[in-house]
């Protein structure tokens, strides 16, 4: 099915399928795939499981590398990504009830996380223990007061079929998510909570791997915390981009390509 | 319909909701913290598998039952109104009602019920489920309504925000009294002004009514519990036939069942005045009990005798609201 499960290659096969999906438009959310590429690679190609598992990215602006994800394992039809953001697709650049693939998302941020532990308390109702929910969240998701309403449930209800990949790249609209709110210690944040928490180099794929592996066996609900960055494995981006909103121009796309293909080659 | 002053009952919802999820297991009950006074401890006893405790965290309760939703469940999300639509309005927009999911969202005490001032009195709570798409808005008068009115809930088609009085709830109807989500009803003819009521305004009107028929002016009751979507057929009809249009609720006039009536009335071209009973945008008070409240803020028997009174034109004082009292344990309307 998967052709290459080097996860480091997935990863940037992910960041080479956003570049195609946000080239059109000139400007997109190319730094959430960026950031976000070995976390998605470590859970789509070892954890992930389709059929049996719920999944939830809470930040509707990351439903492209979910889309990416999801075409790499063959979940979905990879020429949809080629009417991504388009007029009429059900690929909007903003997650919707539209987006294929995903159990919930949306552009509302931090909802996801309340979601995902609506999902696991009807798994547990169900008596369903093969089951598991992953929820990806992002770091600016954490300044809002719903998604500790929602840790402080999962850990109280020990919700221990529920792991959340967070997505800490230190990014939102404004600027650096540390310039706007001290969010740290973040993995003492989620402990204190009753979580398990495992905090890695989000670009280090097997890292993320491992630290899943051990989020999922916890015995509790456990999150994985990767640390990067919004401009990463993309050398050609100008000094100083804005990873939150990337701007594309048809130049900078093809010289994007070409230094994807080329390290994928 | 039964007399004034009403026997009351406890409980009615919590009861109806019991009997409910028997049959009916996909039932789930939510909770914020406000189990006793939502009436839910009975779910709690007998179902407590199937009783969330979301502890006083609104937006999270509203995004779970939201996902518990696509998953096969029917929530069942209980605050008291202010709580379950102002601090989880977002939720509900892209959790609930934009996902188009059968969730029910349960208020009570709404309007000037409470005597706890703005914080506890959902005044406004109608207006924005109202302007959500998909959402349903239901507001009952009282115990019999309450036990017919739930299973229709349960199987409407998306969302439902449901609002209810808190404590003692009055029986007014007969209980052959039939509830329909799409039709309003027509409890007490006449043939010169309409009175459109619902939840704790009803029973006023219908005193009100009867007060101004014996003052000479022959008036019309209709029971309107869903506010949305309105059932402008029936408004239409009792409005054509009609000189006088008075809505009253237990609400700000703007944006709830006075604001519904003269968007109809107003598209339909009806000429007829109309004149709205409800909070008129003001915030209340805190106080000992709530009837004063009623009176102050002009929700009482009186005011809507007085309104149609004085929009008819009619020469000389207004008739007085019958004087009724209620004793430990009955009900009667300001």
């Amino acid at each position: 099915m998967i052709p290459n499960r080097d996860l480091g290659r997935f990863a940037d096969r992910l960041r080479l399928r956003a570049v195609r999906m946000v080239a059109p438009h000139g400007f997109g959310y190319l730094g959430q795939v960026l950031s976000s590429a070995e976390l998605f690679a470590a859970l789509y190609a070892r954890h992930y499981r389709p059929d049996t598992d719920r999944i939830v990215i809470s930040p509707g602006h990351y439903i492209i590398a979910a889309f990416a994800a999801a075409a790499e394992i063959g979940q979905l039809d990879e020429a949809l990504l080629e009417t991504y953001g388009h007029d009429g697709s059900r690929l909007e650049a903003i997650g919707t009830e539209k987006s294929p693939a995903v159990d919930l998302t949306g552009g509302s941020l931090s909802q996801g996380l309340s979601g995902a532990c609506g999902f696991a308390l009807a798994l547990k109702m169900a008596g369903n223990t093969d089951s598991r929910v992953f929820a990806f969240i992002s770091d600016g998701e954490l300044e809002e007061g719903q998604l500790w309403e929602a840790a402080l449930f999962a850990a109280h209800n020990k919700l221990d079929n529920l792991t959340v990949l967070l997505d800490a790249n230190d990014s939102q609209v404004d600027g650096p998510v540390s310039s706007i709110t001290t969010l740290e210690p973040i993995a003492a944040k989620w402990e204190s909570f009753g979580w398990a928490a495992f905090d890695v180099d989000g670009h280090d794929a097997d890292a993320v791997d491992g630290a899943l592996g051990q989020a999922v066996q916890a015995g509790r609900p456990a999150v994985v915390i990767g640390r990067t960055s919004t401009v990463h494995g993309l050398s050609v981006l100008p000094e100083g981009a804005d990873g939150h909103f990337i701007k594309l121009p048809e130049e900078l796309a093809e010289a994007a390509v070409a230094e994807l293909e080329a390290r994928l080659a | 319909m039964r007399n004034r002053p009403y026997a009351t009952v406890l409980k009615p919802y919590g009861q109806a909701l019991v009997d409910l999820a028997r049959e009916r297991t996909e039932i789930v009950c939510l909770t914020g913290d406000l189990t006793r006074q939502c009436e839910i401890d009975l779910f709690q006893d007998m179902f407590p598998e199937r009783f969330i405790h979301a502890g006083m965290a609104e937006a999270n309760m509203v995004s779970m039952a939201g996902a518990l939703a696509r998953c096969g469940h029917i929530p069942f999300v209980h605050s008291f109104g202010v709580f379950s639509t102002r601090r989880p309005l977002d939720q509900i927009v892209n959790s609930v009602a934009y996902p188009n999911l059968p969730v029910r969202i349960v208020g009570f005490m709404p309007g000037v019920s409470s005597p706890g001032g703005p914080s506890h009195q959902a005044i406004e709570d109608v207006a924005p489920m109202r302007a959500i798409p998909n959402m349903t808005v239901v507001d009952v008068a009282d115990a019999v309504e309450i036990r017919k009115a739930l299973p229709a809930i349960v199987d409407h088609p998306g969302p439902v925000y449901l609002r209810l009085k808190r404590g003692e709830i009055p029986v007014i109807f007969d209980d052959d009294h039939e509830f329909s989500m799409t039709r309003a009803q027509i409890i007490k003819e006449g043939d010169e002004a309409s009175i459109l009521a619902n939840g704790m305004m009803l029973s006023a009107a219908i005193a009100a009514a009867e007060a101004l028929d014996a003052g000479g002016v022959s008036t019309r009751v209709v029971n309107v519990p869903v506010i949305k979507p309105l059932d402008s057929g029936t408004v239409l009809d009792v409005a054509r036939r009609s000189k006088l249009v008075v809505t009253a609720e237990n609400h700000t006039i703007v944006g709830g069942l006075g604001s519904a009536v003269a968007e109809v009335m107003a598209e339909a071209g009806i000429g007829c005045p109309l004149r709205r009973i409800g909070l008129r945008d003001t915030f209340a008070e805190g106080a000992r009990t709530a009837p004063p409240l009623f009176k102050k803020y002009k929700l009482g028997t009186q005011d809507i005798i007085d309104a149609v009174w004085s929009a008819l034109s009619r020469p000389g004082a207004a008739p007085a609201a019958p004087v009724v009292d209620a004793a430990p344990g009955e009900y009667a309307p300001v």
